[in-house]
């Protein structure tokens, strides 16, 4: 087994992308190209789901497609509107789509497109935190505009304090932080989930198959997994900007800090 | 940006990169938020409300059925019951009818058979009463071609003709009474 173990640690290269340099700037080609491939699946899904479904308004009959939407659609609406009191109409598109968005990419990286061990045409972009920074940077400026909006600047900044000034720190500091365990949760499992793949890749030809289902299964469901997560993470995270997200977990604190946006 | 040793880039450090998901991202996100998404949800309320509405339609016309059902029994049992009593009603006046015909008819008949009766009565009397007028006389006539003159005297002969009639009288009547 060391004898086979041996060649690996020269063949795996973790991190490594395709990339261009243009006006200074670094581009990671290869991401740019799979997360291309992956919205453009997401729009031509969504463009061909409203096609059927403005064609004949009176049909109510659904498309099997539409269906498809529509479960992940409902789903995303409950869910907001059990958090944040009603399907508020930038929150659960942005939960939608971050959920699509992210399920696509995430499966882009099973598709056999290796060519070989340091080539990969589609990798999973959610393996590059480059996206997952992105996504996160659009979820976290939208809630804390959101709980702006909500509750005023001072109300805002105020539920900071709400469990006194020793506290404010670490408050302020798990909002900033939010937005950085958002995209490396993301990343994390992802990343390793392909790392996962190249490793199985160097298993001899022969018996590569039932590891590399197996694993495939299983970052499928991964992949859908953490792509639940981030959108319902999003929701949760709107859902306490505006105020009302710690009745589901902290009751007793709830009834200390209501008057306290007052008194702020 | 922090380049750690070398030109091997940290991969958690993000790059240009960075803008161009961001953008890709927002993109998509415009284009789902305003193209995609809206209609679908239109499109579920829609289906919904026609659901709602195809149900409520269904349970009103299950109840319109329902009542016109009812009222159709009670037209038929009305109906029963009125053609029973027009029967009963026939059959009184039937009865009615027939026992005043039959009354009618009865009294009818008394009064013929009285008429008869009185008409029978009236014309004995008569022939009665002719003949006592017109015997006598022509008894004594018939005797007196017979005798000759002597018979002339009316008042005897009319006493000898009563006497005769009289006895003719007694005659019939025991005879009745032998019948």
């Amino acid at each position: 087994m060391s004898v086979a173990l041996a060649p690996l640690k020269a063949e795996i290269e973790i991190g490594n992308h395709v990339e261009r340099h243009l006006f200074g700037l670094t581009f990671n080609i290869d991401t740019i190209w799979s997360t291309a491939i992956a919205g453009g699946l997401v729009l031509l899904l969504g463009f061909l789901a409203r096609r059927a479904l403005t064609k004949n308004p009176e049909d109510h009959v659904p498309t099997k497609l539409q269906l498809f939407w529509e479960t992940i659609v409902d789903q995303v609406n409950k869910q907001v509107e059990e958090n944040l009191g009603r399907v508020h109409p930038y929150v659960a598109p942005l939960a939608v789509s971050l959920f699509f968005f992210i399920l696509f990419c995430n499966w882009l990286e099973l598709l056999p497109t290796e060519i070989n061990h340091s080539l990969h045409l589609t990798p999973a972009p959610t393996a590059d935190t480059n996206l997952t920074y992105a996504l996160a940077l659009v979820t976290m400026i939208s809630v804390w505009a959101y709980g702006i909006r909500q509750q005023g600047l001072g109300g805002y900044l105020g539920h900071f304090f709400a469990n006194g000034p020793l506290l404010a720190p670490l408050n302020i500091l798990e909002e900033l932080i939010k937005p950085v365990t958002l995209a490396l949760r993301l990343f994390g499992n992802i990343f390793a989930g392909g790392i996962m793949l190249s490793l199985i890749g160097l298993i001899p030809l022969y018996i590569l198959w039932a590891p590399n289902l197996l694993w495939k299964a299983f970052d499928m469901a991964i992949g859908g997994i953490q792509a639940f997560i981030f959108a319902l993470l999003t929701v949760l995270y709107f859902s306490m900007a505006a105020g009302h997200g710690e009745e589901h977990d902290e009751h007793e604190e709830q009834h200390e800090h209501t008057p306290q946006p007052a008194a702020a | 940006m922090v380049i750690p040793l070398a030109e091997k880039q940290n991969f958690l450090v993000p790059n240009a990169t960075f803008f161009v998901e961001l953008l890709a991202f927002v993109l998509l996100f415009y284009l789902l938020a305003r193209y995609v998404i809206p209609p679908i949800n239109k499109a579920m309320t829609a289906r919904q409300e026609a659901i709602r509405k195809e149900f409520a339609d269904a349970e009103e016309a299950k109840s319109k059925a329902n009542q016109a059902e009812e009222e159709f029994r009670a037209q038929i049992a009305d109906a029963r019951h009125e053609a029973a009593r027009i029967r009963e009603d026939a059959r009184e006046q039937g009865a009615q009818i027939i026992a005043e015909m039959r009354e009618q008819a009865q009294s009818e008949a008394a009064r013929i058979v009285e008429n008869g009766h009185a008409q029978v009565q009236a014309e004995r009397q008569q022939a009665v009463a002719s003949l006592r007028a017109e015997v006598g006389t022509l008894a004594t006539t018939l005797a007196g071609r017979i005798v000759g003159e002597s018979l002339e005297d009316d008042e005897r002969s009319a006493r000898v003709v009563d006497r005769f009639l009289a006895d003719l009288d007694t005659i019939e009547t025991s005879e009745a009474a032998a019948k």
